[in-house]
C-alpha cells in the first residue's frame, strides 16, 4: 500500500519534501506525498468504479449466486472507500501528524454511528411479531 | 477567524498577561474545527443511514436508479472533487513554503474544482428529474421514496461544496492581502473543511452510486 510505505525524508513531517520513498524507492515528484497520495485516490477510484461495473455484470449473469456476489461486492467497495477516506484523513488533514486527541474526535461519532446503524438493522422494517 | 496578530505570533508560550501563544491558539483552532467536523458526521450519518436502510430494504429501486444513473458523469465528478482536494493542500503546502502566488494559483483551482463540481451535480439533477425522480412522495411511483434517500444526502453534500467555494475565494482575497504570510491557520481551517467534503463525497459515492 502506498501510505504504509512511504517515509518522510525531511523535517516538518516531510510536507515539503518532493521525494518519498515507495516500496523500496525513492520518487522525486513535485509535491511529494501529496502527489503520491493523490495517483493513489485516482488508481483506486478507476479499480472501484471497473470491480462495481464487473461484479454488477456478474450479478446479473449468475442469478443464482447474486446474493453472494452483492455482498461480496459492497465488502470490496466499502473496503476500498475507507482506505480512500483514511489517505485523505491521514495525509492530507495531517492527522498523522496532530495529537491523539484529534483521532478520538473523529472516531468516537464514527462509532456512536456504527453502533446506531447496527442497532436499526437489527430492528426489522415491519417490528417485531410478538 | 483565522488571522493573528502580528503580537500575538510573537508572544512567548504563557506571558505576564496570561495570553496564549500563537501555537496554542493554532492547536486550539485545529481542536474546535476537528469538533465541528465530528458534529457533521453525526448529520451525514443519520442521511446515508437513511439511504442504507432504503437500499436494503428496496433493492429494485435503488437498481432501476442505477441502471438509469450510471456512473459517467458521477465519476468524472468525483475526479475533480478529489483533485480539488490535492490543489488545496498543495496551496497550504505553497503558503508554507512562503509562495503566496503559488497559494492563490492553488486555492483559486480549488474553487474552481468546487464549482465545476457543482455544475456536474446541476447537470445530473436535471436528468433524475426528467427521469421524475423527485423529493416527493409517492407510492405509485416507481421510485417510491428513493428521491428524498438520493437528494438530502447529495444536496447537502453540494451545500457545503457550494460554502467551500465561498470560503476558497475568501481565503484568496485575505492571502491577497498577506494575511496568511506569517501563519497560514487560516488556510489549514479551511483545508481541514474541504478535505472533510471530500471525504463524505468519497462514501457518498461508493454508498449511493456503486453499491
Amino acid at each position: 500500500m502506498v501510505e504504509a510505505s512511504q517515509e518522510m525524508t525531511q523535517d516538518d513531517h516531510g510536507h515539503h519534501s518532493n521525494t518519498v520513498r515507495l516500496l523500496g524507492r525513492d520518487i522525486t515528484v513535485e509535491g511529494g506525498i501529496y502527489t503520491v497520495v493523490f495517483g493513489g485516490l485516482a488508481v483506486l477510484t478507476v479499480i472501484e468504479v471497473l470491480s462495481a461495473e464487473f461484479l454488477k455484470s456478474a450479478i446479473h449473469d449468475a442469478p443464482s449466486a447474486a446474493a453472494a456476489l452483492t455482498a461480496i461486492k459492497a465488502i470490496l467497495l466499502l473496503a476500498i472507500a475507507i482506505v480512500k477516506s483514511s489517505l485523505v484523513i491521514w495525509f492530507y488533514m495531517h492527522l498523522k501528524d496532530e495529537k491523539r486527541i484529534l483521532a478520538v474526535v473523529l472516531l468516537l461519532p464514527l462509532l456512536i454511528a456504527a453502533l446506531s446503524v447496527m442497532f436499526v438493522l437489527a430492528v426489522p422494517p415491519t417490528g417485531y411479531s410478538i | 477567524m483565522a488571522e493573528m496578530t502580528a503580537n500575538q505570533l510573537s508572544a512567548p508560550a504563557h506571558d505576564d498577561h496570561g495570553h496564549m501563544s500563537a501555537e496554542e491558539h493554532n492547536e486550539n483552532m485545529k481542536l474546535g474545527m476537528w469538533l465541528y467536523l465530528a458534529s457533521e458526521i453525526v448529520i451525514f450519518s443519520m442521511m446515508i443511514v437513511g439511504y442504507v436502510l432504503f437500499r436494503i430494504n428496496e433493492p429494485d429501486v435503488v437498481e432501476l436508479a442505477h441502471s438509469k444513473l450510471g456512473v459517467g458523469l458521477v465519476t468524472a465528478n468525483t475526479f475533480v472533487l478529489l483533485a480539488s482536494s490535492f490543489f488545496m493542500v498543495m496551496g497550504l503546502r505553497a503558503m508554507q513554503q512562503g509562495n503566496r502566488a503559488g497559494m492563490l494559483r492553488w486555492i483559486g483551482a480549488t474553487a474552481l474544482g468546487g464549482a465545476v463540481f457543482l455544475a456536474g451535480q446541476y447537470i445530473e439533477y436535471s436528468e433524475l428529474a426528467h427521469l421524475g425522480i423527485t423529493l416527493g412522495y409517492d407510492i405509485e411511483s416507481q421510485w417510491q421514496t428513493f428521491g428524498m434517500r438520493f437528494y438530502a444526502p447529495t444536496f447537502f453534500h453540494g451545500a457545503h461544496v457550494f460554502v467551500g467555494v465561498l470560503w476558497a475565494l475568501e481565503v484568496m482575497r485575505r492571502g491577497a492581502k498577506g494575511r496568511y504570510d506569517k501563519d497560514p491557520i487560516g488556510i489549514e481551517m479551511f483545508g481541514l473543511y474541504w478535505h472533510f467534503v471530500d471525504v463524505v463525497w468519497i462514501m457518498l459515492f461508493t454508498l449511493i452510486y456503486l453499491v
